[in-house]
């Protein structure tokens, strides 16, 4: 009955409005929300072995490096420079064998023949992310040893050696799953070990193994050379790709770039949906406020009607009570309308787009945007029932 | 309940001069229940006085207590909480819902306060005259069916006093003797009291005391 009296007559073009402004600002606010944690969520395969923000700084190979007045190394006052710049969080030389290693099928695993001459380095294990259920942990107990090889590698077996040699090519799943033999051989002498492919990567172009692995076989096979590094893992903080540019003409580095450009691009993409986001902020606020002024309205034209019932017993809790009910009921659809739009926009648009691309993103979790939805109705309720309560209540004392 | 002035003179009436046995501007006492008339020609302030007695009007000076307790003091929840168990009230303009049926105003009432049944309220409905009246807007029934309207609702609620602002004004003797007697049977079935006023007639009923202005 309340209802009846108080909503009288209360659809107007304030009401349309606030309720298309609501459901597309909200809807863009999610929309957007999901897309930048999908875009966020996104890692290339670099991303996931060495974490974020790491890069592999070398030095250019030039004329004069070739004629030997000009070294590739890092010297320690190279090192002390690259730490003491506030943008790099870690530094760490690559530590390298002082040992030959090759690297052969093992017999029984399924892979072709071959041979293939490597050099063998590592980096701290702090650089490593191995997530999956290898242990990059290396004891001299253990069955195999973890690396990571080259991509170059499995470009050279696929479109070079397997090839040539008529064996057919292998994919990079196949050869993670099989297990492979490591000779390391020096004057001292020769050892074979099983090693097991954890991954490959474009950032580095040796074979990287647990650095324990590295030191026990440096001491016991190594020739006694003291090796300066010639490449540094660095790990920088978010969004410095100006100081890393600086520093690239400052050391004449080369890097390797692929990995910044995928931070870059999603930063770009995360700016650009940020903006989107933002406008739809600005859309919910202002639809937000169409509605504190409909139920502004509502009161007015039921002005009478309050104070009437105010003076004939009826509470203030029940009023506004009544009010913000029924708010929550067009609320709770214009919130449910704009999750399901922002699902079907993800799924049947963004998502189809990207497959049809062939963009693959791992799918981040739809809850935090239904959270965000869940915050602005909210929002929404709160703003309205502190408005019709102070309404409400200087009605009641006029 | 008891109602107490001391000394209480509307804003408005202030320039006006006030007889020594007049409620302004003087002290008195009433201990309900009892039935008091308030007589006084137009223009003198009985509208006043019912709207300051129920709290919808602040401009005055003085002091008024309702059982003791400074009505000035009074929250809006207090107010609002006395209007629905202690205090009603049939207003001068009736302040009824135009856009509800007879039937629906009357609900609202006692669906607050469950006072009576359904029976019981169309059997005064019917008392009054207007029982096939009761599916009707109230904006379309005339003023009289629509002041026995209001004259039901004040009494769906269980009141120690009821105040009545010339609630007969449109109706004819016979429909205002049969409204005050049920009126009275009401007020006694609640052991409370009324305060009725009244532009120069006695509507033929035996009141307690009379009050002037």
């Amino acid at each position: 009955m309340l209802k009846k009296i108080l909503f009288r007559n209360n659809t107007n073009f304030q009401f349309i409005f606030a309720t298309i402004g609501s459901i597309i600002g909200l809807s863009a606010l999610l929309l957007s929300f999901q897309l930048i944690m999908d875009v966020q969520s996104f890692h290339s395969s670099e991303e996931e072995l060495f974490g974020p923000n790491t890069v592999v700084i070398q030095k250019k190979v030039t004329k004069l490096t070739t004629v030997g007045m000009n070294s590739t190394e890092f010297t320690p006052e190279d090192i002390q420079a690259l730490r003491d710049k506030d943008f790099i969080t870690d530094v760490a030389p690559f530590k390298s064998a002082d040992f030959g290693v090759q690297i052969r099928e093992l017999p029984g695993e399924g892979i072709p023949s071959f041979v293939f001459d490597g050099f063998l380095q590592s980096v701290p294990n702090r650089f490593m992310d191995i997530e999956k259920d290898i242990d990059w942990n290396w004891s001299e107990n253990k069955d195999f040893v973890p690396v990571v090889l080259p991509k170059d590698f499995l470009m050279m077996i696929n479109y070079g050696f397997a090839q040539s040699a008529g064996i057919p090519q292998l994919s990079a799943e196949m050869l993670m799953a099989a297990r492979l033999k490591l000779v390391v051989h020096s004057s001292k002498g020769r050892e074979e070990h099983v090693i097991r492919i954890v991954s490959f990567s474009n950032k580095i172009s040796s074979i990287l193994a647990p650095e324990a692995f590295l030191e026990a076989t440096n001491a016991k096979l190594g020739e006694g050379n003291i090796i300066n590094p010639n490449r540094v893992f660095i790990k920088t903080i978010d969004d410095s790709y100006g100081e890393l540019e600086d520093l690239m003409e400052e050391m004449n580095l080369d890097i390797a770039k692929s990995a910044i450009d995928v931070a870059k691009v999603k930063t770009f993409i995360a700016v650009v949906i940020g903006i989107f986001g933002i406008a739809a902020i600005l859309i919910v606020l202002l639809s937000l406020m169409g509605f504190v002024q409909y139920s502004q309205l509502v009161i007015n034209k039921a002005s009478y009607e309050i104070k009437t019932l105010l003076r004939i017993g009826y509470s203030i809790k029940s009023i506004v009570k009544t009010f913000v009910n029924q708010l929550s009921l067009i609320f709770g659809i214009i919130t449910i309308i704009s999750i399901v739009i922002m699902l079907c926009v993800k799924f049947f648009i963004v998502n189809t787009w990207l497959d049809e691309n062939g963009i693959q993103l791992v799918e981040s979790s739809i809850f935090p945007a239904i959270f965000i939805a869940l915050g602005t109705f909210g929002l929404f309720i709160i703003s309205n029932f502190l408005n019709i309560k102070r309404t409400v209540l200087n009605l009641g004392k006029e | 309940m008891q109602i107490e002035f001391k000394h209480v003179l509307p804003r408005p009436l202030e320039e006006y001069p006030h007889d020594e046995k007049s409620v302004w501007k003087n002290d008195f006492q009433l201990d309900f229940p009892k039935k008091v008339l308030l007589n006084a020609s137009s223009g003198k302030g009985k509208s006043t006085f019912v709207n300051t007695l129920y709290g919808l009007r602040k401009d005055y000076s003085g002091d008024i207590f309702i059982d003791g307790k400074n009505i000035a003091q009074l929250s809006l929840n207090e107010w609002i909480s006395l209007r629905k168990d202690k205090l009603s009230v049939v207003f001068q303009d009736l302040q009824l819902f135009p856009k509800l049926t007879a039937w629906e105003n009357l609900t609202l009432k006692n669906d607050l306060c469950q006072h009576k049944t359904d029976d019981e309220i169309q059997e005064m409905l019917n008392l009054l005259g207007i029982g096939e009246k009761r599916d009707q807007l109230c904006g379309t029934l005339s003023l009289g069916q629509q002041q026995r309207i209001a004259i039901i609702r004040s009494l769906l609620q269980p009141f120690e006093l009821l105040l009545m602002d010339e609630p007969f004004s449109h109706l004819d003797e016979g429909n205002t003797a049969i409204a005050l007697k049920l009126i009275a049977q009401e007020t006694d079935k609640n052991k409370g009291g009324f305060i009725l006023t009244t532009l120069g007639s006695h509507h033929d009923f035996v009141y307690d005391q009379e009050l002037t202005l």
